[in-house]
């Protein structure tokens, strides 16, 4: 995690006070960013197979659901359509994969070619406000899964389109599994840790007014539609990043990854997680990922009505999601003065939870160079 | 610096109603200038013209003799002129600090992938506004509340963090909507103050649209009385109060010939 030095410290009523609590010395925060460096470094080696396999899965939606964050948490637009950003970086991917190109150019398309999709959606959208923007954004899931199923030369078709890419390399003593996370690590960091300081400071604040009030941020010289587009075009690019990750760690994509329900359950995984939160993007990739799992083992009939009760029971008692607990924690502590309680780095949850579920899975044969 | 603000014959329609009717009037570089009428004369309507929130129906709106008409308020932010609310739009849940500090928007360098990767020159002209935020807050007698959440504050609390917001924008017209309403006698009097301070200090162009008469009368070099869409005088805050026609339109005809 970047060393978030003191400008950029998260605002608390205790800052007004002189000595800053124990959560927010800076040395404090250097520590705990890299205790949790140290453990996501440590993790792949040490967790079992299945569990860095669904680890890297978290990774992938943590991504996409940070870029649904992007345009609805911070900026306020309702998306509709974030995971046919996903399925476009991914069919990208595939695409490149297959055609031999190298594995650098085919991120970079990743990235550039559902950016610009985006944006040229926004152009148009953005100018419509309100509900309208999330009725343009329903149809691209809509039109995209046929246009994935019609564009079979490319695509793939019905069938869908694999790459294999990305194994371990030659001598670098891991296994697959672990060399996948790795990767999903670092890309997703990155992304996440750029995408952390866009949305504090000058645009941050600006995505917040556009949010909040169109006429106060035309009248401190932010254009609202230029904003928005911006946003939903940051949001796009980022789907393209989890779409190269997805194609990376699953090795499989159909026209079935972009539909219309996927990206209501993206957009379940984001309220749940927290809107308007970096922690909570995180915890609403752990969502996407690990409850149907977990439904799943229950019992697989049941899985839909499962996923829905959890819904209503976390929106029941954390309306601003799982990350508002996180932060509600944090601040009963403060106000108690108490403030020994060590820098425990919000992110870690996913690799807890995700070591839960790996129990009673079969094994099966690792791969790799280990 | 201080702007000039002129307006020609400016009229707006809403449909069939005429909300302003060519309404002309020049505001002097480091004026500050009085708006004033009863209830629905027009004097926000007129605020939003100039502001760019509301396009005049016909006329022109110059600032510094650049004709403005039409331009969209984010364009007029950056062309220097800044606005405060008649009812203070803050992002309640943030602090103090972070909100004034949206008015140095426009003053911060750098695009979205510089402040993605925190560019030394982004994080040194954030520090650098962030300081300046607080001495404007510390100059407003606010300096004790950056940190504070916005919804920990009074109303009257909240109309300060809103001036020093667009005071941050370093604006050359400043135009105040109804800066008094709902404040208490002690804080119109510290209000009083801080224009004048501004002027004094700054120099910049302040319109104020206000229907507290103690404030227009100890601020304003000048005034317009609004009535029904139209000017009905201009002059000083003192002849507008005596001005028979001013005292029909406030309370209503035959109760002004009582007072005559």
């Amino acid at each position: 995690m970047a060393s978030a030095s003191a400008v950029q410290a998260t605002p608390s009523p205790s800052a007004a006070s002189p000595a800053p609590s124990f959560t927010e010395r800076p040395w404090v925060r250097r520590a705990g960013a890299l205790l949790l460096l140290v453990v996501l470094v440590v993790a792949p080696l040490v967790l079992p197979q299945f569990a860095n396999e669904t680890l890297a899965r978290v990774g992938v939606f943590a991504v996409a659901v940070l870029g649904l964050n992007v345009v609805m948490g911070y900026t306020g637009q309702v998306s509709l359509g974030q995971i046919f950003f996903l399925g476009l970086g991914a069919y990208v991917t595939a695409y490149g994969v297959q055609h031999d190109w190298n594995v650098v150019v085919v991120f970079l398309l990743a990235c550039v070619v559902p950016a610009v999709a985006g944006l040229v959606v926004a152009l148009a959208a953005a100018r419509l406000g309100g509900l309208a923007i999330a009725m343009v954004t329903i149809a691209l899931p809509i039109v995209g899964v046929p246009l994935a199923k019609r564009l079979g030369d490319v695509t793939g078709g019905s069938q869908g389109i694999s790459a294999r890419m990305g194994g371990a390399p030659e001598g670098s003593g891991l296994y697959n599994d672990q060399w996948t996370l790795y990767v999903v690590l670092v890309i997703g960091g990155i992304v996440f840790l750029l995408t952390r300081s866009l949305v504090r400071g000058k645009f941050g604040r600006a995505f917040a007014i556009v949010k909040g009030n169109e006429h106060v941020a035309s009248s401190m010289g932010i254009s609202p539609y230029r904003y928005k587009v911006l946003a939903f075009t940051i949001a796009s690019l980022i789907g393209g990043v989890s779409g190269f990750l997805y194609m990376y760690v699953i090795q499989y994509t159909s026209p079935e990854t972009m539909s219309f329900g996927h990206s209501i359950q993206l957009l379940a995984a984001m309220v749940i997680g927290g809107a308007g939160s970096i922690v909570g993007s995180i915890l609403g990739g752990a969502y996407y990922v690990l409850v149907p799992q977990l439904t799943n083992e229950i019992d697989a009939s049941l899985t839909a009505l499962l996923q829905g009760a959890i819904l209503l029971a976390v929106l029941f008692v954390l309306p601003g999601g799982l990350a508002s607990l996180l932060r509600a924690v944090t601040r009963g502590r403060r106000r108690s003065g108490a403030g020994n309680g060590a820098a425990a780095p919000s992110t870690t949850p996913p690799s807890t939870a995700g070591s839960a579920p790996a129990a009673g899975e079969p094994e099966t044969e690792r791969h790799g160079h280990a | 610096m201080a702007a000039e603000l002129a307006l020609q014959d400016m009229s707006l329609q809403f449909g069939g109603i005429k909300v302003l009717q060519e309404v002309s009037f020049t505001v002097e570089p480091g004026q500050i200038f009085g708006l004033v009428g009863p209830n629905g004369a027009g004097k926000t309507s007129l605020f939003n013209c100039i502001s760019g929130h509301y396009r005049p129906t016909s006329g022109s709106v110059r600032i510094d003799g650049t004709q403005v008409q039409g331009a969209r308020p984010a364009t007029l932010a950056r062309h220097g002129l800044a606005r405060t609310f008649q009812h203070p739009a803050l992002q309640l849940h943030e602090t103090v600090l972070e909100n004034v500090l949206l008015g140095a928007h426009s003053r911060l360098p750098g695009g979205p992938l510089e402040w993605s990767l925190r560019l030394p020159r982004t994080r040194r002209a954030e520090k650098e506004l962030r300081a300046e935020a607080l001495e404007l807050l510390e100059r407003n007698g606010l300096g004790w509340a950056a940190h504070l959440p916005a919804d920990e504050l009074s109303h009257g609390l909240h109309k300060g963090v809103e001036l020093c917001r667009a005071l941050l924008m370093k604006p050359e017209l400043l135009l105040l909507d109804e800066p008094a309403a709902g404040l208490p006698h002690s804080e119109v009097e510290q209000l009083i103050a801080t224009v004048r301070r501004l002027r004094a200090d700054d120099g910049i162009t302040v319109v104020v649209v206000e229907h507290h008469m103690g404030l227009i009368a100890a601020l304003t070099d000048r005034v317009v009385v609004l009535d029904h869409g139209a000017k009905l005088m201009e002059g000083t805050a003192a002849e507008a109060q005596s001005d028979p026609r001013v005292i029909e339109a406030y309370i209503g005809k035959d109760a002004a010939d009582d007072v005559a």
